[in-house]
C-alpha cells in the first residue's frame, strides 16, 4: 500500500511538536547552558563552570530542608484534595434543588486568582485582626489569639489547607465529568441485586472513577509542586526559611540573591524530579488499568 | 568597562537568561518598537519604582512637562511595584531590553557598577548640579570616585510614639535609652487591653534593620573593621538580649515573626502600639488614614555609652551604559532634580529632601516630624556596599527570627550566622 508522506504520523505531529519544542525545549536548553556557566546577576554568561552550580545547590542545607518540605506539601495537598473532592463531586452529582447554585459556589474560588486568595488568607490569618481568630473566639473555641503565621508549626499546615481549598474546584470538575460517564444501568442492576450504598461506591463508582483520579493526581501534583503564591504571600518561606518549598527557595536564589547559575541548576533538578515522579506514577497507574 | 550588550536586543541570541523568557520576548519587542520610534523622536525610557499611588502620576506629569519644554523628545515611564523591581530589571538587562534610566536601591548599585551596566555620570555632573545635593545622600552613589546615580529618594528612621498612650501611662517624655524604652513599655502594658509597648518587626524585608538600631546603640557594627561580620560580638549578643527580653516580657505585640513593617505600622495607626521605629512616610499615612492619632517623633534610643544609629536609605536613579540617548536622558534627570520638582515628589511620598535648597522650604523646614529625622542624619548609617548584601541581610533576618521564636540560643545562633556571612563575603571577593 502506498502511503502519502502527508499521512505519516511523524509528519502529522511535527507542527505540534515543533511548537511544543519551541515553548519547552528551547528555554530548557537555555537554562541548561546557564546552569553550567559562571553567570552574573544580570544573566550574562562569564565562562564555563562545570557542575559547580549543582554542587553549590546540593551542598546547601536549605535545599534538603526545602526538598523534604516540598514532598510533604505536595503529598498533603494532593491527598487532601482527592479525599475531599470525591464526596463533594458525589453530592454535586446527585439531583437536588439548588444543585446549580451549589456547583457555582464550589467552582467560584477557581475564578479568583491564586495570589488574591492568598492575600485574603494572609489577612484572615493575621494574629491581631484576622477573621479566623475572631471566628474561633466568637465560637468560644479559643480565648487567646493564635499567631497563625508566626511559626512554621501553625503556618505550614494552614498553607497546606489553603492549597487543598483552592485545588478542590478543579478536581471536583474532573470527577463530575467522570461520574457522568458511569452508566446508570450499572447502579440500577446493583440495587436490584440488593447492594448497599457502600458496596456500590467501592465496587462500581470508585473503580470506574480510577482513570479520572489518576488524571487528577498527576495534574494536581504538577501544579502543586511548583505552586508559589500561597507560601510567598503568607510567609515568604519564613520565619527563618521554615516554610520554604523548592520553588520559593528557587525564587530567593534567583531574584533576591542574584545567583542565577544556582537557580538554573535548581530549576533543572526540580524539572527532572517532577518528570521522574510523574512518569513513575503514570506507569504504575497504567499498569493497574491494564490488569 | 563598557557593557557587553549589543544595541539591538531583539536580535541578540543565545546568552539570554531563560527563567522568564516569555517576558523577555515581550520586553524585547517593546524595545524593538521603542527603537523604531527613535527615528522620529529622542526616546528615553524610564523604569520607576512605585512608592505609592502618587508615583506614577508624578512621573507622567514630569514627562509631559519635559516633552513640552523639549520638542522632539519622548519620555516613556514604566511604573514597577517595588517588590518586583529587582526581578524586572534583572530580566530586562539579561534580555538587553532595559530602559535608559531606572530607579534602583542604592545597595544594589555595586552589582550594576561592577558588571558595567550603570554609566558614570561625571561627564554630565556639573558643579552646579552636584551642589544641589545634600552630601550625605549623594555619597552612597559614589563608587571608586565616580558618581553612578543620583539619590531619587532618601529616608531615615526615627522612633514614633503614641502620645495618648504615653499620657495615659503617665510617661512624660519619649525614651532616650533602651532601658527607658523597656520601662515605658512596661507602663503601657500595665494599662491593659489590646495595647502593646514596643512594636517589633519580625518578618520580611528589613527584619534585620529593625535589630540594627539596637546593635548600633550597643556600639556594634554590621561589619567589623576587618570586613568580617559583626554578628559575633558582645554588642550583637546584648542587642539580641534586649529584643528577646522585650518579647519574653510581653512588652511587644505577640507573634512578632508574623508581622512585617506594614503590619506593625497598621497596629501603630490603630493606636495599639506605644512605640515603633520607622520611616518618615508613616507620618504621611497617619495624616490620611488616622488623622486623629496623637503621635510624636523622637530620636532612636541610645545605648549605655550614648551610641545611637539610624538607618539611612537612598534609592538612586541610574543611567544605563547601553542607553542610546544619554544626552536626553541626562537632561531629563537634570529636570527632575530641580528644586521644585524634588519638593513636589518628596511632599507626595514623605521622603526626606535630598536637595539643600529644597530642605529650606517651609513645608520641610517647619515640619516638626521631619526635623527629628533630619537631626538624626549625622547618626545615619547606610547598608554596607558589598556584593551579596541581600543574602547577608537574609541570613541575619533568619538568625533573628530563630532567636525571637526561641528556637535558638542567642550566642550560638548569632555566631553561626556570622560564620555563614563570612563565607558569603569570602565567596564574593
Amino acid at each position: 500500500m502506498n502511503r502519502s508522506i502527508f499521512t505519516n504520523p511523524y509528519v502529522l505531529i511535527a507542527p505540534a511538536f515543533l511548537l511544543a519544542a519551541f515553548i519547552i525545549l528551547w528555554p530548557l536548553s537555555q537554562i541548561g547552558e546557564i546552569s553550567i556557566s559562571n553567570v552574573n546577576r544580570f544573566g550574562q554568561l562569564k565562562g564555563f563552570a562545570g557542575l559547580e552550580n549543582f554542587a553549590a545547590v546540593v551542598g546547601d542545607p536549605q535545599f534538603l530542608a526545602a526538598a523534604w518540605r516540598t514532598v510533604i506539601w505536595t503529598l498533603g495537598i494532593v491527598a487532601g484534595t482527592i479525599l475531599l473532592s470525591v464526596p463533594v463531586a458525589l453530592v454535586l452529582n446527585e439531583d437536588f434543588h439548588g444543585r446549580g447554585i451549589a456547583r457555582i459556589i464550589v467552582m467560584l474560588p477557581w475564578a479568583v486568582s491564586l495570589t488574591m486568595t492568598a492575600i485574603v488568607w494572609r489577612w484572615a490569618l493575621s494574629g491581631e485582626s484576622g477573621m479566623l481568630n475572631s471566628a474561633l473566639k466568637g465560637l468560644g473555641l479559643v480565648d487567646q489569639n493564635i499567631q497563625w503565621l508566626a511559626a512554621a508549626g501553625t503556618a505550614f499546615p494552614m498553607q497546606i489547607a489553603i492549597g487543598i481549598l483552592v485545588s478542590i474546584p478543579f478536581t471536583t470538575t474532573i470527577f463530575l465529568g467522570g461520574l457522568s460517564s458511569i452508566p446508570d444501568d450499572l447502579y440500577e442492576a446493583a440495587r436490584l441485586e440488593g447492594a448497599s450504598s457502600w458496596q456500590i461506591f467501592f465496587s462500581i463508582t470508585l473503580p470506574l472513577l480510577r482513570p479520572f483520579i489518576n488524571i487528577a493526581v498527576v495534574m494536581n501534583t504538577i501544579g502543586v509542586f511548583n505552586s508559589f503564591p500561597i507560601i510567598w504571600v503568607t510567609t515568604q518561606g519564613g520565619p527563618a526559611n521554615s516554610t520554604d518549598i523548592l520553588v520559593t527557595y528557587l525564587y530567593k536564589l534567583g531574584f533576591s540573591f542574584g545567583k542565577l547559575g544556582e537557580a538554573s541548576a535548581l530549576s533543572l533538578m526540580m524539572f527532572a524530579l517532577l518528570l521522574f515522579f510523574t512518569i513513575i506514577y503514570v506507569r504504575l497507574a497504567m499498569r493497574g488499568e491494564r490488569a | 568597562m563598557r557593557a557587553q550588550l549589543p544595541p539591538k536586543p531583539a536580535l541578540r541570541k543565545g546568552k539570554i537568561m531563560s527563567l522568564h523568557w516569555l517576558k523577555i520576548a515581550a520586553a524585547s519587542s517593546v524595545a524593538a518598537i521603542a527603537l523604531a520610534s527613535a527615528a522620529y523622536a529622542q526616546t528615553v525610557r524610564v523604569t520607576v519604582a512605585e512608592y505609592s499611588s502618587k508615583t506614577g502620576p508624578y512621573f507622567e506629569k514630569a514627562a509631559s512637562e519635559f516633552e513640552a519644554a523639549n520638542p522632539g523628545t519622548d519620555i516613556q515611564i514604566e511604573v514597577v511595584p517595588w517588590d518586583v523591581l529587582q526581578q524586572k530589571l534583572t530580566t530586562d538587562i539579561s534580555g538587553g531590553a532595559n530602559a535608559d534610566l531606572a530607579i534602583i536601591g542604592t545597595r544594589w548599585l555595586i552589582d550594576y557598577v561592577s558588571q558595567g551596566v550603570a554609566a558614570p555620570l561625571d561627564s554630565y555632573l556639573t558643579d552646579e548640579v552636584k551642589g544641589r545635593f545634600i552630601d550625605t545622600f549623594l555619597s552612597p552613589s559614589v563608587m571608586d570616585g565616580k558618581t553612578y546615580g543620583l539619590p531619587i529618594a532618601a529616608s531615615a528612621r526615627a522612633l514614633y510614639y503614641n502620645k495618648a498612650l504615653f499620657e495615659k501611662a503617665g510617661i512624660a517624655a519619649p525614651p532616650a535609652t533602651w532601658d527607658e524604652l523597656k520601662a515605658d513599655a512596661e507602663k503601657i502594658k500595665a494599662l491593659g487591653g489590646d495595647v502593646y509597648g514596643y512594636g517589633l518587626q519580625g518578618k520580611e524585608i528589613e527584619t534585620d534593620v529593625y535589630w540594627y538600631y539596637a546593635l548600633w546603640s550597643q556600639g556594634g557594627n554590621i561589619l567589623d573593621a576587618d570586613g568580617t561580620s559583626g554578628l559575633d560580638s558582645e554588642a550583637a549578643y546584648k542587642a539580641a538580649e534586649i529584643y528577646k527580653g522585650l518579647i519574653d516580657g510581653g512588652l511587644t505585640e505577640p507573634g512578632v515573626t508574623s508581622l512585617s513593617r506594614e503590619d506593625v505600622q497598621n497596629l501603630f495607626k490603630q493606636g495599639r502600639v506605644g512605640m515603633m521605629i520607622t520611616a518618615p512616610f508613616l507620618a504621611n499615612q497617619i495624616k490620611e488614614e488616622a488623622p486623629d492619632l496623637k503621635y510624636g517623633v523622637a530620636a532612636i534610643p541610645a545605648g549605655p555609652n550614648g551610641d545611637r544609629g539610624t538607618y539611612g536609605v537612598t534609592d538612586s536613579i541610574i543611567m544605563f551604559e547601553n542607553s542610546q540617548n544619554k544626552d536626553t536622558a541626562w537632561k531629563f534627570l537634570d529636570f527632575i532634580f530641580t528644586t521644585d520638582k524634588r519638593a513636589e515628589f518628596d511632599a507626595n511620598e514623605g521622603f526626606l529632601p535630598v536637595n539643600a535648597e529644597e530642605s529650606k522650604m517651609p513645608m520641610f523646614a517647619d515640619n516638626a516630624d521631619l526635623k527629628e529625622f533630619a537631626a538624626l542624619l549625622p547618626d545615619a548609617r547606610f547598608a554596607p556596599v558589598i556584593p551579596g548584601w541581600e543574602e547577608i541581610a537574609s541570613v541575619t533576618s533568619n538568625a533573628l527570627q530563630k532567636i525571637y521564636l526561641g528556637e535558638g540560643e542567642i550566642k550560638a545562633t548569632l555566631d553561626a550566622a556570622a560564620k555563614e556571612i563570612d563565607g558569603i563575603i569570602a565567596a564574593n571577593k
